[in-house]
């Protein structure tokens, strides 16, 4: 159950970070970085990725040692890298990774390390049912304790997480990219339950890439970039633009690149590709330099009609086309030799692998023709992917740096740029930008476009509104598996056209006449 | 400056000469350990660092080098096979078997050999690409069944009383390397090779690495899956062969727990059980390192129960050291 109690003195910092420094491996990461958290505030911590900012969480919350500094809880000393007395002192961390265990049910996520005994040393499940089930309801949840949180959505997840880190009387909560991963209906209740603890006295620092977020839920906010503290902030006295130049260090005159035209000629043909049982058949065209946008919710299917299209899925039925050559269903080998590149919603678990080069990464899908009677011409593969690797201004300490030691947006440059050694003529992205910055995210627009007019036919799944607003020469907008609408450049660029995507998503429109909700997984 | 280096920013800062040692012997961390314990037997026994005991640890290792480089790339795939030491036990009956009913031709226990051996591992692959089932499994069923073989073959007996030509295999050389020692390290040097420069090495590494993602990339995982196991059970029917040639008999509880040595010798040289991370080299240096321990505990007299109590120790304890040297190196 939460400790509400406020502290008495306010002059004493929650949380008091002076002078930290660290490096991993020689490269400096946070370079004397001072923060301090007031209690009963929100603090959001900006800065693009590799700026420092989950170091410099991990340090507050006692994972790491810093090589130089020291944080203060509550006017405490907090002995360098001990997680131990990083939570006695009341420090509380949810990683951006989640941390619960799936197979557990929510009240033993909950307990797991301070379990409630009976008088025999067994487990008192009933008191930690009904414990749970109050704390639970404290942050609003009504939710049965006795599920296993494996079912529940992500956002639902994180919440509990938080439950957990201040049932453990946490005063300062840090939260690694809380939003990333979870519907925008959970950020909302996340947000709630955020206001809920700064009222109760708790400090609160998070980490987000989306500047309505910081406007939302945070009322100060703290810059880093290049391991430095740039800005610190009260919300009000600070403009986006403001925001994002301190993240980026210069001006972004315009996140969108222009649209070019597109030709008539057709490259990719979808025809009547039922994606899963029971769903309409979708049929469509892209052309040489055209952006189709692909909206919808969470769980619409528009990962899976990408899937489908480059054959790692097998459609029930149905034809793509790629250049006049119908591709084999299920079989990716097939797209590739007709120019099919695709660039995976989860770069982590689909796009990279992460224990292997940058090299072997981009060499990967292009094998062949880097390789003779099956042994590898270092020479011109290393030339060819340094050539694509220059032009996406990859960031890397070398083309044999892992891939895991990589940012986001660079991670992304690879997995985009690996097609890159040969011809692409069909581009398939899948949520191009998720986890990746905003200085990153306008270069991946840039290279978009560029692509686009360089005559590939261009399919974009995306969240990101202004992606498919900006972006796109066309969007269809599905739900269920299906094609829910379509809308033209001229559509998409009318002032009314957020709502009508909604609509379209959501199944609202005048057309259907169900108004049952749409499952976010 | 070559194009790789050209959009590269550099954090590669000039350090002294001390603390680049101090990062090479992190690095390589394996080899301080190797040179420690041969540093220790070459001072307790004069007989340890001579060249005629040397030829002795190459011939004991040969044939845990071939299966252990089969097991390098289970290994490197994410998976492991159990049955190698069976493999070697059925493959040998296999080879004096056909010694025995076929004639005196010394390339009829080859054949017989590398055909058992080769059965057994694309049986291993098939079951494991295609049928699913966890490796760990299927590989146990396999040295099961592998080891009631080898006893069937032999109806529950060694097969003895082989042609003198059988014994050609392990037996003949140049100048004191053997055939096992030639095909050991020929062997190293082309899975090396294989495993770091062909388009074959790269997807092994890709599908340990993610094997969703190398299937993106166009990787036919089943078929490069299937490979390694086969590979595996081709390289303990040589191994099979081998040992059973040195001493011209066929025994079918020859090679028993040697997949476990062969394990051992993949994880001392830094691979990875979850796949996707070791090298050939690393697992020449673990194999090495468990053959030099067997070596000089026996020159020290140490008694054979206590000899595998202290390898025990030493393998855990050089993972330990490699584990925390990994740490530092971050």
């Amino acid at each position: 159950m939460p400790h509400t109690v406020v502290d008495a003195n306010p002059d004493i910092a929650m949380l008091l970070c002076e002078g930290i420094e660290m490096s991993f491996g020689g490269v400096p990461v946070l370079k004397g970085v001072d923060l301090h958290l007031q209690p009963g505030t929100v603090t959001a911590l900006a800065g693009e990725n590799g700026a420092g900012k989950s170091t410099l969480m991990k340090i507050a919350s006692g994972q790491y040692r810093p090589d130089a500094g020291e944080v203060h809880v509550r006017g405490q000393a907090l002995p360098a890298g001990s997680t131990k007395a990083a939570t006695e002192l009341g420090v509380a961390i949810v990683p951006q990774e989640l941390a619960s265990i799936p197979e557990l049910t929510v009240y033993e996520n909950l307990f797991v390390g301070r379990e409630v005994r009976t008088r025999f040393g067994t487990l008192n499940r009933r008191a930690m049912i009904k414990q749970a089930r109050t704390s639970l309801q404290e942050f609003g949840l009504d939710l049965d304790p006795t599920v296993q949180i494996g079912a529940l959505p992500v956002g639902m997840r994180q919440i509990i997480e938080i439950v957990k880190a201040t049932s453990r009387g946490a005063r300062v909560l840090l939260l690694d990219e809380p939003t990333s991963a979870i519907a925008e209906r959970e950020v909302a209740h996340l947000a709630e339950v955020i206001r809920n603890l700064r009222d109760q006295g708790v400090a609160v620092l998070f980490t987000t890439h989306k500047m309505e977020e910081i406007r939302s839920m945070s009322d100060r906010v703290v810059v880093l970039r290049d391991g430095r503290l740039i800005t610190d902030s009260a919300l009000t006295e600070i403009t986006d633009d403001g925001i994002v130049t301190a993240m980026i260090g210069r001006e972004l005159e315009n996140l969108f690149p222009d649209l070019g035209g597109h030709t008539d000629e057709v490259i990719l043909q979808i025809e009547d590709i039922v994606v899963a049982p029971g769903a309409e058949p979708v049929s469509f065209t892209v052309r040489r330099g055209e952006i189709l946008g692909l909206a919808g919710l969470v769980g619409a299917g528009r990962s899976e009609l990408i899937e489908c299209i480059y054959g790692i899925r097998k459609p029930v039925s149905g034809t793509v086309t790629v250049s006049g050559q119908t591709l084999r269903p299920g079989h990716p080998g097939s797209s590739i030799a007709q120019h099919v590149a695709i660039v995976p919603e989860d770069r982590k678990g689909a796009g990279a692998v992460l224990s292997m080069s940058v090299l072997d990464n981009a060499t990967l899908p292009r094998i062949a023709a880097f390789s003779r009677f099956g042994i590898i011409t270092e020479r011109k593969r290393k030339n060819a992917v340094g050539e694509v690797m220059k032009s996406m201004r990859l960031k890397s300490n070398g083309l044999g740096q892992h891939m895991e030691n990589l940012s986001g947006g660079n991670q992304q440059k690879v997995v985009l740029g690996r097609w890159l050694t040969g011809a692409v003529d069909t581009l398939l992205l899948d949520e191009p930008t998720r986890g990746v910055d905003v200085g990153a995210r306008s270069e991946i627009y840039r290279i978009i476009v560029d692509l686009a007019a360089q005559g590939m036919a261009v399919v974009m799944a995306s969240s990101d509104m202004p992606e498919i607003l900006s972006l796109a020469h066309r969007a269809l907008v599905m739900r269920e598996f299906s094609v829910a609408g379509e809308l033209t450049r001229e559509q998409l660029a009318s002032p009314e056209v957020q709502d009508t995507i909604f609509r379209l998503a959501s199944g609202l429109d005048a057309s259907t006449t169900s108004l049952t909700e749409e499952p976010n997984q | 400056m070559s194009i790789t280096n050209a959009d590269v920013v550099s954090t590669q800062d000039s350090r002294r000469w001390t603390s680049m040692i101090g990062d090479f012997l992190i690095r390589h961390i394996m080899i301080v350990v190797m040179l420690l314990i041969v540093a220790f037997f070459a001072y307790r026994s004069a007989r340890f660092a001579t060249p005629d005991n040397l030829l002795t640890i190459l011939i004991a290792a040969a044939p845990f080098a071939l299966i252990a480089l089969g097991q390098t790339l289970v290994i490197l795939t994410g998976g492991i096979d159990l049955s190698v030491g069976s493999v070697i036990a059925a493959s040998a009956m296999a080879a004096a078997w056909s010694a025995k009913n076929l004639g005196d031709n010394p390339i009829y226990p080859l054949i017989a050999a590398v055909v058992a051996g080769l059965l057994a591992g694309a049986i291993n692959g098939l079951v494991v690409s295609r049928l699913n089932v966890p490796p760990f499994i299927a590989t146990l069923g396999m040295l099961t069944l592998a080891s009631g073989i080898a006893y069937v073959i032999g109806n529950g007996a060694p097969i003895n009383g082989l042609p003198a030509s059988y014994g050609m295999w392990a037996n003949t050389g140049i100048g004191g390397f053997t055939i096992p020692v030639i095909l050991m390290i020929v062997s190293i040097i082309a899975f090396a090779f294989i495993m770091r420069r062909t388009s074959y090495g790269l997807r092994v590494y890709a599908i340990g690495g993610n094997r969703l993602a190398a299937e993106i990339a166009g990787v036919r995982s089943k078929g490069i899956l299937f490979s390694v196991y086969a590979i595996s059970g081709l390289l303990a029917g040589l191994s099979g062969l081998m040992l059973s040639s040195r001493v011209i008999t066929g025994a079918p509880n020859l090679g028993q727990g040697y997949e476990l040595d062969a394990i051992a010798a993949v994880v001392i040289g830094g691979a990875s059980l979850m796949g996707g991370r070791g090298t050939i080299w690393g697992t020449a240096i673990g194999l090495l390192l468990i053959q030099t321990i067997n070596n000089g505990l026996d020159l020290l007299l140490v008694p054979a129960y206590w000899q595998n109590v202290i390898k025990g120790v030493i393998i855990v304890a050089a993972v330990a050291v490699d584990v925390w040297a990994a740490k530092r190196r971050k």
